[in-house]
């Protein structure tokens, strides 16, 4: 089991001090390799999730297992640790760091932690998403689906075991969109990585191994 | 694998910066705008304690001196001597302030005799015969009636080489002049220039009495090897045991030679670093808020790093690392732009510097700035700093990431202003030398930010109320930014205020100093003042003045006398450590003070009671009660005495008790005799005394004429020349306040800069709008306009206030300095507005112009 999420609930504060809860008692098992597409209505809750699993926030209640580690148990500088060792997440704005290269951004979550091979690995996540002839441009010098590219270079570089995908191609057009969908699930399918991807995009969710719908914080 | 990972953030924060390199450049520029002047203070001060401390030996012209105003005793001599160690030279000095006169004019000089040792670091070079290499020329100085003067004398005295001067009772043949001398370090202010006679001639001339105030100096040259600290702590703990006069003995070692004579440029450097922080402040302040919309725009950077597994602590190094940098950069430009500026300020303040002075930027001067420059910009952006708490990456999942996301109130980070403030404050107390000074520095500051701030505020909502009911569309747009762009506009207001403050603040203190020097209210300077009179001399003088039509006024006596105790305990006279604030160097020279007490049966115009009883009658020898004294207030203030107190007073060694019946207050720059303690009638009559005098309305021409005329009948009378003195102190002064005038437009041009930097930053942020403004129609000279207006308006309320706070400021001097004597420098208020003002909107068109010129579609491409 690589992911594992039982009664999970997350509510926030609001202004007037009255809670709201995101979250209600979820839960969820998910298996090496499976692909899991959490598809719902905007408000439903899904980025909420995605930041859980991501361990950018915490659960109010509720367990939350990655590997057969409670997240919300680990301290923010073990949590940063496991997310850079075992978490990639590709976000829909693809988030590049605009004075960074594309060989650059692939390689940062490498160099921060001082690996040495990290030129060479970002080159070869390079060669896996097909922009070998990109490595030296900045972002403002590639093409939305490009950028995006080098954002999944740069989720996998690490090698993780789960991938996060926050609206992969929501901020593609429809051609870029499925070569990028496509690109993904190659990749996800020749590693081995498990993936949990949020979308509108019913066709991208049906490429997923699973579906699941959030409604009101709960799944349906 | 751990230098790589160590080398990663600052190089990535490196990246970042280079990348913005506009922002890293202004922020570099306005920091080291405002660091520069502090920097070249720096080094100048370095300079000169450098200059001061490799010349110490030649200044003293010693090791060590013993110094006193009383004649030394012999036993005593041989008793502090015997802590000298073998081998060890010794040479006598004498030194006092005297008339000279020739056969045409006189003039105050100070007379030095030496005898054939003197000196033993350091060359007189003299005009003829050059360097005093040798014993010979000294030799021939004790033989005959020879002479070495300052050649500015001659043309005091309409002298040439080769004439005689009268010097007391002892005419003396110039036959040198003296061209370099290591032992006047500073040049000469003119008040009185030197004359070197030998130790045996000076005897001769009848000016060594008792009563006169002559300074009497051992010197001595320690043989090789010798610890010259413990002999003078041994030298010091021996002075302590002795008795009477020679308990006032001094011991100078060559390494605090130096400290009195830069003591006028010390406190000229006080003021001129306090100016120098505020250019730091406003600079400061520019930076911090261009970091803050840098930073502000980098919060999505700083969350995606987090997100691919950055920690807080990582992103915070990576900002500190660029803090570094900056910080770094700035003090180097700095440094380079000190560099520039350093060799003027020798220019500036040269009647204050010693001979032969040179600038230099020394490696400490240069880890100092860097320091400072880091320091700097850490402390002022810390503030903006704290946002990073708020970055949560978890945002990246929202649709539209905005920056400013991040919920952040300055004012909750209150905190986070503490390094700022404690800071400055180390600075400012640094820099002046005093707890006092600096504190009250600080807090004037800071007050004055606070104060500005919330009329900044004031002005801002009036602005946003009036730009509802205005009928031009660019006036009403350039109201309604000013009032949106909230941080922009103040911090643009407080640098120029600030800068507006500062420029009017000096020139209106000093228009108050230099009336209350040249024309006291109230009083008539007079034209001369003489000292040193002999009480049979009082009634010769008078006659001869009264030949001349004129009256001899304010006669007062003056008797020398110790301060042995006070209420019953014994009075230190002096302090064991060096003094570190210019409180305690005053209130040890206030120690070291040999007193001069005088008696009146009633008080002077220039002074007054300010508490306590006048003086009951004429003191009763047979009451047994302590006599009445009457102190000067700050005098009185100093040593903490309170009316009541027992004063106990060694006048020849006769022991005199006295009780502080009053505190007064002295307007000492009437130029009368004045005291700082006066006892009653009938205590001091019989006690050996000189005579104190002055004589007003005099024009230049019978001032001469009677200057000569007493110099020539009383040679042992001296006379000062009060008109002469007033044109001095205020030639000094003047370049005083030139010097700080010039520090003040660094400021107001670190100001400047921060109008350069935000205005091109509120346009750069602004320019979606500004080109949809375009896109709607409107002219490139309505939103040139527009933005000129902005500036026309922050210029206009900045300087009004700035000028009214410098206003009050210099009242509030005026009236605890110069007790309410105020006058407004209409003139420079007016200049200084219409100055600022222009200035303002002539900077924002030029950090914008090139900005509002790009076509609406590059704007829209690029937004």
């Amino acid at each position: 089991m690589v992911l594992e999420i039982k009664n999970l609930v997350k509510t926030f504060k609001q202004a007037d001090l009255s809670k709201i809860e995101v979250l209600k008692n979820l839960n969820l098992a998910v298996q090496k390799r499976d692909t899991v597409a959490v598809v719902g209505q905007s408000g439903s809750g899904k980025s909420t999730l995605l930041s859980l699993l991501a361990g950018l926030d915490r659960q109010t209640s509720g367990s939350l297992k990655l590997h057969g580690k409670e997240l919300g148990e680990l301290s923010e500088i073990e949590m940063t640790q496991f997310r850079a060792e075992n978490i990639g997440i590709i976000f829909q704005q693809f988030y590049l760091m605009p004075h960074l290269t594309s060989l650059e951004n692939v390689s940062l979550p490498l160099e921060m932690f001082g690996y040495k091979e990290s030129q060479e690995r970002a080159l070869e996540a390079m060669d896996q998403v097909g922009l070998m002839d990109r490595v030296k441009h900045f972002p403002h010098q590639l093409s939305g689906g490009e950028s995006q590219r080098v954002a999944i270079a740069r989720a996998i570089v690490i090698r993780p075991s789960i991938l996060l995908a926050d609206e992969p191609t929501g901020n593609l057009d429809n051609a870029t969109g499925f070569q990028v969908a496509d690109l993904i699930f190659n990749l996800v399918q020749t590693t081995g990585m498990t993936m949990i991807m949020v979308t509108h995009n019913k066709d991208l969710a049906n490429k997923c191994s699973r579906q699941m719908t959030l409604k009101n914080g709960t799944f349906e | 694998m751990m230098i790589i990972k160590k080398l990663f953030w600052p190089k990535l924060a490196l990246r970042e910066l280079r990348n913005n390199r506009k922002f890293s450049l202004f922020f570099i520029l306005n920091l080291a705008m405002g660091l520069s002047g502090f920097i070249a203070l720096d080094s100048f001060k370095e300079s000169l304690d450098l200059h001061l401390g490799k010349n110490s030996k030649a200044i003293l012209g010693a090791d060590i001196a013993l110094t006193t105003y009383f004649p030394f005793q012999e036993e005593n001599i041989k008793y502090l001597e015997s802590n000298l160690p073998e081998n060890t030279k010794v040479t006598r000095r004498i030194s006092l302030f005297t008339m000279v006169s020739s056969i045409k004019k006189s003039r105050l000089v100070e007379v030095i005799g030496v005898e054939e040792l003197f000196p033993f670091y350091g060359k007189i070079f003299l005009k003829n015969n050059g360097i005093v290499q040798d014993d010979n020329h000294l030799k021939k100085l004790n033989l005959y009636d020879e002479s070495w003067v300052y050649p500015e004398l001659l043309n005091i005295l309409n002298l040439s080489e080769d004439e005689n001067i009268k010097i007391g009772e002892k005419n003396f043949l110039i036959t040198d002049l003296v061209m370099d001398d290591p032992s006047s370090s500073m040049s000469s202010f003119g008040f009185a220039p030197r004359i070197y006679v030998g130790f045996s001639k000076l005897k001769e001339t009848g000016l060594l009495t008792k009563k006169s105030r002559v300074s009497y100096q051992r010197l001595y040259s320690l043989p090789k090897g010798a610890n010259l600290e413990s002999i003078v702590e041994k030298l010091k703990n021996n002075v302590k045991n002795l008795k009477g006069s020679d308990s006032k003995i001094r011991i100078i070692s060559h390494k605090n030679a130096g400290n009195n004579l830069g003591r006028l440029l010390g406190y000229l450097n006080d003021y001129l670093g306090l100016v120098a922080l505020i250019a730091i402040f406003l600079a400061g302040i520019g930076a911090a808020y261009l970091y803050r919309n840098y930073l502000s725009h980098h919060f999505r950077e700083l969350s995606i790093l987090m997100s691919l597994g950055a920690t807080r602590q990582q992103t915070y190094q990576m900002v500190l690392w660029q803090l570094l940098f900056l910080g770094t950069g700035a003090s180097l430009i700095a440094i380079l732009i000190s560099i520039i500026i350093l060799p003027f300020l020798p220019l500036l303040l040269e009647q204050f510097l010693p001979r032969g002075f040179v600038t230099h930027i020394s490696l400490s001067s240069l880890f100092f700035s860097i320091f400072i420059g880091c320091m700097g910009s850490f402390v002022f952006c810390l503030p903006v700093l704290s946002r990073i708490r708020s970055v949560k990456p978890l945002y990246l999942f929202h649709e539209h990431f905005i920056n400013n996301d991040v919920e952040f109130k300055l004012w909750q980070q209150w905190y986070s202003y503490i390094p700022l403030i404690m800071l400055s404050w180390f600075l400012s107390v640094w820099q002046s030398h005093s707890w006092v000074v600096g504190s009250i520095f600080i807090v004037m500051l800071i007050l004055s930010i606070i104060v500005l701030c919330l009329v900044a505020l004031v002005i801002l909502r009036i602005v946003g109320d009036i730009s509802q009911n205005l009928n031009s569309v660019v006036i009403r747009l350039a109201f309604r930014n000013i009032n949106r762009n909230r941080l922009g506009a103040i911090s643009c207001f407080l640098a120029l205020s600030m800068g507006t403050l500062l420029i009017n603040l000096i020139p209106q203190i000093y228009q108050g100093l230099q009336e209350e020097i040249s024309r006291p209210k109230d009083f008539r300077i007079p034209s001369l003042f003489m000292f040193d009179i002999q009480p049979d001399q009082i009634e010769a003088l008078k006659k001869l003045i009264s030949e001349e039509n004129e009256v001899m006024k304010y006669i007062s006596p003056m008797v020398r006398a110790r301060l042995e105790k006070i209420n019953n305990e014994v009075f230190k006279s002096f302090n064991d450590d060096s003094p570190i604030t210019r409180e305690q160097e005053r209130e040890q020279r206030f120690r070291m003070r040999t007193l001069n007490l005088s008696y009146r049966t009633e008080l002077s115009e220039s002074e007054y009671i300010v508490r306590g009883q006048p003086f009951s009658s004429k003191y009763d020898w047979d009451s047994g009660l302590p006599s009445e004294v009457s102190i000067e207030e700050r005098y009185a203030d100093r040593f903490g005495l309170k009316i009541g107190d027992t004063l106990t007073f060694n006048v020849q060694e006769i022991l005199i008790d006295a009780k502080i019946v009053n505190f007064r207050r002295v307007k000492w720059n009437s130029f009368q005799p004045n005291f700082f303690i006066l006892f009653q009638p009938g205590v001091l009559e019989e006690a050996p005394a000189t005579f104190l005098a002055s004589l007003g309305g005099l024009d230049q021409f019978k001032r001469i004429k009677l200057q000569n005329k007493i110099v020539n009948k009383f040679p042992n009378v001296s006379v000062v020349d009060v008109n002469r003195t007033v044109k001095r102190i205020l030639s000094i002064s003047d370049q005083m306040v030139l010097a700080l005038k010039l520090m003040a437009y660094l400021s107001i041009f670190a100001g400047l800069i921060v109008v350069f930097s935000i205005a091109r930053n509120e346009v750069e942020g602004r320019l979606w709008e500004l080109n949809l403004l375009k896109v709607l129609g409107a002219k490139f000279n309505d939103i040139q306009k527009m933005i000129q207006f902005e500036f026309l308006i922050i210029g206009f309320f900045a300087c009004i206030f700035g000028v009214s706070v410098s206003t009050i400021m210099s009242y509030g001097l005026a009236w605890w300095f110069f007790e309410n004597f105020w006058q407004w420098t209409w003139g420079i208020s007016i200049m200084s507005i219409i100055g600022v003002i222009s200035m303002s909107v002539i900077v924002a068109w030029f950090a914008t112009r090139k900005l509002l010129k790009s076509s609406p579609l590059t704007l829209l491409r690029s937004s």
